[in-house]
């Protein structure tokens, strides 16, 4: 990739060329803007006084968290969601990596197949996904849909995050390493747990967080296979559904911030652990 | 893999314990649950549903297990149920075509006129909203869309309209405005990972040598980010044929598209005639995926996001 600061670009090739570039910059802008925009009123409207959110703002209050606070429903689907988010993470954090030792280092006998496998739980839409294991869990199996059920469905979406994720750094290892430390009398299993490990630890984090991220926001499988409960997104869905309901603003803007929050810590601790040593050919993206 | 060599020297691999049948079965148990996983949960419900599609359910919602194509007849008999078909297809079409133009300008812009560090942080910045809540995003455009919503009111201001427009939501341009908002982000970042990679002085060059930007635009730098723009299609179209929620909370009684007939079929109980249209629109998407899956980079798109 040549330097972006070529001579030839300061060659004027058409009078239009500033004005493209001007265009470009506005338009980039604007898309910002639409961007931006909901998520900005979510914030505003969960300070506005008036129950039904709209224009003009008619006063600044903080009566809405103290509803939400109150609600009893409400923090239990939080309390729900919390709770299956973490068991997702940790399931398929642990799940994914050791598959995708497997799926690097050998052993499975397709291993391109494999990995197009684990894409397609990632492509096909989630609605597939939720109504087919509703007919499993319900026809089929004879489970009864509980937190469990949405456990199990959520894992069908995060372990092959997991498994692409960390399968893409782990091949970026040189196992020279690996040999060197078996050369200074190392077993494999300690190579593994203080060379590789440490190596892959960034991936790994990224997987556990889009793990919980994709499990906290989780809606369409969670929908059709959960039962009597309700996860914090089936509770919102339900009183969307029903009428205007400010709290919900409130609710969206602290899950907001916790969202910016984690991914704030995320990306000072995957940044300080971005580069892998012993390639030659440059970092690999985790 | 690549073996590589390290200053000169060859590092031999240590030879692998190769052992029978116990061996390899040991190799293959870390692997082993997440196989299940996708097996298991994946790919037997999805063979399931389509077994239910070829059953019936009698008046008493119990489903009947004879085999037939009736529920797929049936399916294309009802011209309602065609119409939703077809809608959701040139919903689809004019979503993907709108994310691509409008993401097309940013990526362009942040490829070629932004230093490579700024154009990653804004692409950070893109992609943030993604992480949060979507369906509390879909929220918040019903009080931007709605009657009394923001847009209205900002049109009103400027004495564009003198009443307030219900054009904007509950109908298929909310559905639209609201598909688009969803997956520009993707879009943004599947198509700026292939401008990066774009040489933009070879623009420069056939302008040189002759051609208009035009011509350069067409015949040099579209050839070599089409795979860039086939995976963009795919990621924006694919999850529209399974978008239920964003149709069912701004697309109001008129915008409802294939997933949501769906899910109703679900809902009352019919589930041999909605597991026929679970299975046409797994078998439409299976296809898209086999027929591109050349161009695509999925692993791209989820190591980067």
């Amino acid at each position: 990739m040549p330097s972006r600061v070529d001579p030839l670009e300061t060659m004027p090739v058409s009078r239009y060329a500033g004005a493209v570039r001007w265009s470009l910059r506005l338009w980039f802008g604007a898309l910002m803007v639409f961007l931006y925009l909901p998520i900005m009123f979510m914030v505003v409207f969960s300070f506005d006084e008036s129950r039904t959110p709209g224009l003009p703002i008619t006063g600044f209050t903080l009566h809405w968290y103290d509803v939400l606070l109150d609600n009893r429903v409400l923090l239990g689907a939080v309390g729900n969601s919390i709770t299956v988010a973490v068991v997702v993470a940790i399931l398929a954090t642990a799940i994914g990596t050791m598959a995708a030792f497997v799926l690097v280092r050998g052993g499975i006998r397709y291993p391109n197949a494999t990995r197009i496998a684990f894409t397609l739980p990632i492509m096909v839409p989630g609605v597939l996904i939720g109504v087919s294991l509703l007919i499993y869990f319900a026809r089929a199996a004879d489970l009864p849909l509980s937190l469990g059920t949405v456990i199990a469905g959520q894992l069908v979406v995060t372990v092959p995050f997991v498994v692409l994720i960390v399968a893409s750094r782990l091949q970026g290892v040189d196992r020279a390493l690996e040999w060197a430390a078996a050369d200074l009398g190392a077993s494999p299993r300690q190579a593994i747990r203080h060379i590789v490990l440490p190596l892959i630890a960034p991936a790994i984090l990224a997987g556990a967080l889009i793990s919980v991220t994709l499990s906290i926001d989780e809606f369409v499988i969670t929908w059709f296979t959960v039962g009597a409960q309700s996860t914090l997104p089936t509770y919102i869905y339900t009183r969307i559904k029903f009428g205007v309901t400010p709290e919900v603003n409130a609710v969206a803007t602290i899950m907001l911030v916790a969202t910016l929050l984690t991914f704030g810590i995320a990306s000072l601790i995957l940044g300080r652990a971005r580069r892998l040593p012993g390639r030659r050919r440059g970092p690999v993206r985790a | 893999m690549a073996t590589e060599i390290v200053g000169g020297a060859a590092v031999a691999p240590p030879t692998s314990v190769s052992g029978g049948r116990a061996a390899r079965l040991r190799q293959l148990a870390p692997f082993l649950p997440a196989g299940l996983i996708l097996v298991g949960l994946f790919f037997v419900p999805l063979a399931l549903m389509l077994v239910f599609s070829f059953w019936s359910t009698d008046e008493n919602l119990d489903v009947v297990p004879v085999w037939s194509l009736e529920n797929y007849a049936n399916f294309f008999d009802n011209p309602t149920y065609v119409r939703t078909l077809a809608k959701t297809m040139i919903m689809g079409a004019g979503v993907t075509l709108a994310c691509l133009v409008g993401a097309f300008a940013v990526a362009y812009f942040l490829a070629r006129y932004v230093s490579r560090r700024w154009a990653r942080l804004a692409l950070l910045v893109i992609i943030v909203p993604f992480w949060t809540s979507y369906l509390l995003r879909v929220y918040s455009w019903q009080a931007i869309l709605g009657e009394h919503g923001a847009l209205n009111e900002v049109l009103m201001a400027l004495g564009l309209i003198s009443e307030p427009s219900r054009l904007f939501v509950y109908n298929d341009v909310g559905t639209f405005i609201v598909l688009v908002y969803v997956y520009v982000p993707f879009a943004a970042l599947v198509l700026y990972a292939s401008l990066d990679r774009f040489d933009f002085t070879q623009l420069t060059a056939a302008q040189d040598l002759g051609a208009r930007p035009i011509q350069a635009f067409r015949h040099i730098l579209l050839p070599q980010i089409r795979p860039g723009i086939i995976t963009a299609c795919i990621f924006v179209f694919i999850p529209i044929l399974g978008e239920f929620l964003t149709p069912s909370m701004v697309g109001g009684a008129q915008g409802l598209l294939i997933a949501n007939l769906l899910a109703n079929f679900f809902k009352n109980a019919l589930i041999p005639e909605g597991a026929a249209v679970g299975f046409m629109i797994a078998a439409f998407v299976i296809l898209l995926l086999v027929v591109f899956r050349r161009y695509l980079r999925v692993e791209d798109v989820v190591a980067r996001a």
